[in-house]
C-alpha cells in the first residue's frame, strides 16, 4: 500500500476526494442521468461492411404505436447537418510535417452521423429510431427495409493498400489516404552501404479497441424558446465536444451546452465526438423530446473508435560493435473507414529511433482507409507500437549477430550528458537519465539472477524467459489551456478549467497544488469542468496534458491571485504592497506584526468600496496558455514469463517498471495509472485483439465473451518504481505519468515470450502472443 | 404487467415490470438506485454484482420477477449509514478504484468473497475469484490490496 499522507501538499499520497461518491454508488456517470419525458433512441447499424443504400423503407416502423421518429441519411442532408470535424493533424511546430508527394490528391470523406449513400463498415449507423422506450424503438428498427447492394470490401491493412483492393473513396486513386516520408533517406542510404550488420522486421501490430468500463450514453434535449441544445455525455473534454457538436449542427458555439460528470474511462476512446452525440441531439430537436441513447457493449465493439493496427518493415543498421548507424522502413496505419486523425502515425513515426543515439533515420508514414471502424488514438497514441518494433530490432541484432542484449542497450542508450538530443526525425528530448532508468529495471527485474531461475523452470519443464524495453513518450496534445481561479469570502475555492478527469483523479490532485501554493484546505477547492456554460475554453484530457499544462495555467492564477492579494491587504493593513509577503495562508506586512488571511483578503476584495478597477472583487484570477511543447517521459520495464510448452500458457512470473514522471504531484495516483497502463499495454500483447474476418468484414470479437480482455488473475503485482528527474522544459518539472506504462509493455512481453521459445528456435511471435500461436511456434508451425 | 415486491437495502419495494425486466433494470430504472451499473451484455464485467438473499449474483442475469419476496442488497446500501462498510473504507485508503465505475460491483463481489472464503485472503485466491468482474483502469494491484485489507477489518468488525 502506499504511505500515509504527511500533509495536502505536493509529493504526497494524498487519498482522493472523489471516492466517497463512487465506492457509496453517489456517482453520476451518463447513463445515470434522466431528464423529464424523455425518450429513447436506437441505432441501426449496418451489416454489411461495404455496401450502396439504394432505399430506406420506414413505413412499418413509424407504424408502430409509441415510436416517435425515424431519421436517415436523407433526413441528415436536407437538414443540412455537417460532418464531424476531424481534425486530422495537430500542426504543432516542435513535430515533423507529413507531406505528401507532390500531386498526391488528398481524400475526401466526410464522416456524417449517419451514413447517407454508403455503409463502409460493418456497425456504422443507418438510422436513428425514437421510442417512448428503448424494447419498442428496437422492435422499430427491426422493422425498417434497408435496401442494401452489397459491395466487395477490405478490412486487412497491408490488403488495403494494394493497388487492385476494392475502394471506399472516389479520390485518390487507391486506399491510401495519406503517404509521407520523415527523416534523411540519402544519409540513411549511406549508413546502410557501410553497415556490418542489419537487423530486419517485419509486424502487424494488432487492432485493439478502449472498453471504457462505463459504455458510451448521451441524453440531449433542444429547447424551442431559446434555440438551444443541451447535451449531457461523457468525452475527454466538455469545451471540445461543444464545438464540434454545433459544428455539425450548424449552429453557433454557444447555442449548444454540454455537460458531463462522472466519466468511466476513456484512455483516448473519449477523444472526440461520435456520430451519435450528434445523432441524439438532432434528434431531441425533431422529436421534440429529450432523447436518451446508452450504448450496448456489443455496439461499443461495433462502434467505438478503435486503435494500432499498424503494419510496419523496418530495418536497423549496426557497425561491427553494435553501434546504431541507421534506421529505416514504413509504417502503414489502418485509419479505418475515414481518415480521421494521423496522430499515432506521426508520434510514432517521430520516436522511431526512441532513446538510442541513431545519427539518422528514414521512415515512410502511410495511412490507409478500410471497411473497418475508424482509428483513433489510444493510451500512448502511437508509441507502444513503435517502442515495440525497435525493442524487438534490438533483440534479433543480439540473437542475429550475437551480442548481449543488455550490451547492445548500454551501448547505444543516450547518456544524460547528450541531453538535450535531437532525434533522427527532429525531436527534442530535454531532460533525463536514462540509464538510471534502465539499470534499476534490470535490478529490480533481477537479471542477474535470471540463469539460475530458467534452469529451475526448465527442470519442472518449463519454459523462462526474460525481456527488456526502454521507452520514451512524446505528449503533446491541444496546447491551450484555461484556469480560472476564484477565492470566495468563505474561504472556498473554485477552479473552472477545461480538462476533465475520467478516472484520473484531478479533484485531489489538483486540490494538492492549490493546497500548495494558496494553503487552501484540500475540501475547500471544488474543481468546475463539465459544464461549458461556465467552462469557456480548455482542451480537454488526453496525450498527458492534463496535470502537465493544468498545473501551468493554476499556477500562474494562483500566482495572479497572490499578487491582487498583496495590494489588497497592504490596503488593509495600511503598508506598501512591496512589504507584504504571502505564506501559510496569510498575507503579512514585513516588520510588523499584523497580516490578513486569504479569506480576509477575499472578502476585503468584495466590501472595500474604494479599490481600484482590477482588485474589485470576487477575488479572482485567470490564466489562458498556448504550449505546444512536447515532453518526453520516459523509462525501462523488465518481465519475466513461464511458459508451459504443453500449454502454450504464459505466466506473468514478475513485471518491473521504472518510469521517470519528473516531479509527481500524488505518487499514490502515479502508481496506481501505471499499474493500469502496464495492464492495458500487456492486454494487447498478449491476449485483446480486433479480429475482422477478411471474407466477410464481419467483426468476429464483437462481445466480452470474444475479445479477451485483461482479469485479475492474469497478473502478479507489479513492482513499479519512478525516478523523479525534473523535466527542464516544465516550470514545475512535471512530465505526464498516464501512459509511460503501457508505451514499453508490447516490446517487453514479446522480447520475453521470444527468449522463453528460444531453445526452440522460435524467432518471433505476433501479438496477441495466444496460447495457440505459442503453440504453434513451439511445434514449428507459425 | 404483473407487480413485483422485494426488500432492497433493507426497505420493501414493489413495482410493475415485464417479465423480461431484469433486476438491474428494475433496481435502476425504477427505484433509481444507479450505484448499480451495467458494463456488459454477456455477464462478463461484473459492474452489476448485488446481493441476493445474502449472495452476489450478476443482477443483468436475474430476473426481476425472480426476486420476489427476495432481500436485495445493493451498493447504495452496504454503508451503515455515515459509516463506510470496511470494504469500502479499505477501497479507498488502498487507492483501489479510478474511474470508479466497475467498483460498486468490485465491492460486492470483495464482501461476497469474504463470505466464501474467509477473512485471510492471499493475493492468488483473491485474484482468482475475481475472475468475474472486470477493471480497465487499475491493472488489479491495488483492488487485490484493497480485498484482502478490506477482508481482514471486515474480521476486526465483526469481533
Amino acid at each position: 500500500m502506499s504511505q500515509a499522507a504527511q500533509s495536502n501538499r505536493i509529493g504526497q499520497p494524498v487519498r482522493r476526494k472523489e471516492d466517497l461518491r463512487l465506492i457509496t454508488g453517489r456517482g453520476n456517470f451518463s447513463d445515470d442521468v434522466n431528464w423529464p419525458h424523455q425518450a429513447y433512441a436506437y441505432f441501426l447499424r449496418s451489416p454489411h461492411a461495404h455496401a450502396r443504400i439504394r432505399a430506406i423503407d420506414a413505413r412499418a416502423a413509424l407504424a408502430i404505436k409509441g415510436v416517435l421518429a425515424v431519421l436517415t441519411g436523407r433526413d441528415l442532408e436536407a437538414d443540412g447537418l455537417k460532418p464531424l470535424p476531424h481534425v486530422a493533424d495537430s500542426g504543432n511546430p516542435h513535430e515533423p510535417d507529413l507531406v505528401a508527394p507532390p500531386g498526391f490528391k488528398e481524400m475526401i470523406a466526410p464522416h456524417h452521423v449517419l451514413a447517407i449513400d454508403k455503409t463502409r463498415y460493418v456497425g456504422e449507423a443507418v438510422a436513428i429510431v425514437v421510442a417512448e422506450t428503448v424494447n419498442l424503438a428496437k422492435d422499430a428498427a427491426e422493422a425498417l427495409d434497408v435496401d442494401y447492394e452489397v459491395l466487395p470490401a477490405v478490412t486487412a491493412t497491408r490488403a488495403a493498400a494494394q493497388p487492385g483492393a476494392p475502394r471506399l473513396w472516389d479520390s485518390p486513386d487507391s486506399n491510401i489516404s495519406i503517404d509521407a516520408e520523415v527523416g534523411d533517406k540519402a544519409a540513411t542510404e549511406a549508413a546502410f552501404a557501410r553497415a556490418k550488420h542489419v537487423a530486419t522486421f517485419e509486424t502487424q501490430i494488432n487492432r485493439v479497441t478502449g472498453v471504457t468500463m462505463e459504455p458510451r450514453a448521451a441524453v440531449a434535449q433542444y429547447d424551442p424558446a431559446t434555440r438551444r441544445y443541451t447535451l449531457h455525455a461523457g468525452s475527454g473534454g466538455a469545451v471540445r465536444l461543444k464545438q464540434d457538436l454545433a459544428k455539425i449542427l450548424d449552429v453557433p458555439a454557444n447555442d449548444v451546452r454540454v455537460l458531463m460528470d462522472d466519466i468511466g474511462g476513456n484512455f483516448g476512446t473519449r477523444g472526440m465526438i461520435y456520430p451519435e452525440f450528434g445523432a441524439v441531439t438532432w434528434a431531441a430537436r425533431r422529436a421534440g423530446r429529450p432523447v436518451k441513447w446508452t450504448c450496448e457493449r456489443s455496439e461499443a465493439f461495433l462502434s467505438d473508435y478503435q486503435a494500432r493496427d499498424l503494419a510496419v518493415t523496418a530495418e536497423l543498421a549496426l557497425d561491427a560493435e553494435g553501434n546504431f548507424l541507421a534506421m529505416r522502413g514504413t509504417n502503414l496505419s489502418n485509419v479505418g473507414s475515414h481518415p480521421t486523425n494521423y496522430g499515432p502515425l506521426k508520434k510514432g513515426v517521430e520516436i522511431m529511433t526512441s532513446l538510442y543515439r541513431v545519427p539518422c533515420a528514414h521512415f515512410k508514414a502511410r495511412g490507409v482507409v478500410s471497411n473497418t471502424m475508424i482509428t483513433r488514438p489510444y493510451r500512448s497514441s502511437g508509441r507502444p507500437e513503435v517502442m515495440y518494433v525497435m525493442e524487438r530490432l534490438i533483440d534479433i541484432a543480439a540473437r542475429d549477430f550475437g551480442f548481449d542484449r543488455q550490451e547492445l542497450r548500454r551501448r547505444n542508450l543516450l547518456k544524460s550528458h547528450e541531453l538535450p538530443y535531437t532525434n533522427a526525425f527532429g525531436m527534442v528530448y530535454d531532460s533525463g537519465d536514462y540509464h538510471d532508468a534502465m539499470e534499476k529495471a534490470f535490478t529490480l527485474g533481477d537479471w542477474a539472477g535470471f540463469p539460475a531461475r530458467r534452469a529451475e523452470a526448465k527442470a519442472r519443464g518449463k519454459l523462462r524467459g526474460i525481456g527488456t524495453a526502454n521507452y520514451v513518450d512524446t505528449a503533446t496534445g491541444v496546447p491551450r489551456e484555461r484556469a480560472e481561479i476564484t477565492v470566495h469570502d468563505d474561504g472556498r475555492v473554485d477552479v473552472v478549467i477545461g480538462i476533465v478527469s475520467n478516472g484520473q483523479g484531478h479533484e485531489t490532485s489538483f486540490a494538492q497544488l492549490i493546497n500548495e501554493w494558496l494553503d487552501v484546505p484540500l475540501e475547500k477547492v471544488r474543481l468546475i469542468v463539465g459544464d461549458t456554460d461556465i467552462v469557456q475554453v480548455g482542451g480537454g484530457t488526453h496525450s498527458g496534458r492534463g496535470l502537465r499544462l493544468g498545473s501551468i495555467v493554476m499556477w500562474n492564477a494562483s500566482n495572479k491571485i497572490i499578487g491582487k492579494g498583496k495590494r489588497i491587504a497592504a490596503r488593509m493593513m495600511e503598508c506598501d504592497p512591496s512589504v507584504v509577503h504571502f505564506a501559510q495562508g496569510r498575507f503579512s506586512a514585513q516588520g510588523t506584526n499584523q497580516s490578513r488571511t486569504l479569506t480576509e483578503v477575499a472578502a476585503a476584495a468584495q466590501h472595500l468600496p474604494d479599490l481600484p478597477e482590477d482588485l474589485r472583487g470576487p477575488l479572482a484570477a485567470f490564466s489562458d496558455e498556448t504550449i505546444h511543447i512536447p515532453s518526453f517521459p520516459y523509462g525501462c520495464h523488465v518481465v519475466e514469463v513461464e511458459i508451459d510448452p504443453a500449454l502454450g500458457t504464459v505466466e506473468i512470473v514478475k513485471y518491473a517498471a521504472v518510469d521517470d514522471v519528473g516531479r509527481a504531484v500524488n505518487p499514490m495516483i502515479v502508481h496506481g495509472q501505471v499499474h493500469g497502463a502496464i495492464a492495458q499495454g500487456v492486454g494487447q500483447a498478449l491476449w485483446e485483439n480486433i479480429h475482422y474476418d477478411p471474407a466477410s468484414g464481419q467483426l468476429l470479437s464483437g462481445s466480452l465473451m470474444d475479445y479477451a480482455m485483461p482479469r485479475a488473475d492474469h497478473f502478479p503485482s507489479f513492482v513499479a518504481e519512478f525516478t523523479e528527474v525534473p523535466c527542464t522544459t516544465h516550470p514545475l518539472g512535471i512530465r505526464p505519468g498516464g501512459e509511460g506504462g503501457t508505451t514499453p509493455a508490447l516490446g517487453v512481453m514479446i522480447n520475453a515470450v521470444v527468449d522463453a521459445l528460444s531453445d526452440f528456435g522460435v524467432k518471433h511471435i505476433e501479438m496477441p502472443a495466444t496460447p495457440e500461436r505459442i503453440w504453434r511456434a513451439i511445434r514449428g508451425r507459425q | 404487467m404483473p407487480t413485483v415486491a422485494m426488500t432492497v437495502n433493507g426497505k420493501a419495494v414493489a413495482g410493475t415490470v415485464e417479465g423480461r425486466t431484469l433486476l438491474v433494470q428494475f433496481l435502476r430504472e425504477h427505484l433509481k438506485l444507479t450505484g448499480t451499473h451495467v458494463g456488459c451484455d454477456t455477464s462478463q464485467c461484473g459492474c452489476c454484482t448485488v446481493h441476493l438473499n445474502g449472495t452476489g449474483v450478476k443482477s443483468c442475469t436475474v430476473l426481476a420477477l425472480a426476486c420476489a419476496g427476495a432481500s436485495v442488497v445493493t451498493i447504495e446500501g452496504l454503508a451503515d449509514g455515515d459509516t463506510l462498510h470496511p470494504m469500502q473504507e479499505a477501497f479507498r485508503e488502498h487507492h483501489g478504484l479510478q474511474c470508479g465505475f466497475c467498483t460498486p460491483g468490485m465491492i460486492m463481489s470483495a464482501v461476497d468473497m469474504v463470505r466464501r472464503k474467509g477473512n485471510d485472503l492471499d493475493a492468488q485466491t483473491i485474484r482468482k475469484q475475481l475472475e468475474g468482474n472486470i477493471c480497465r483502469c487499475t491493472g488489479y494491484h491495488n483492488i487485490v490490496l484493497a480485498v484482502q485489507a478490506g477482508a481482514a477489518a471486515m474480521k476486526t468488525a465483526k469481533a
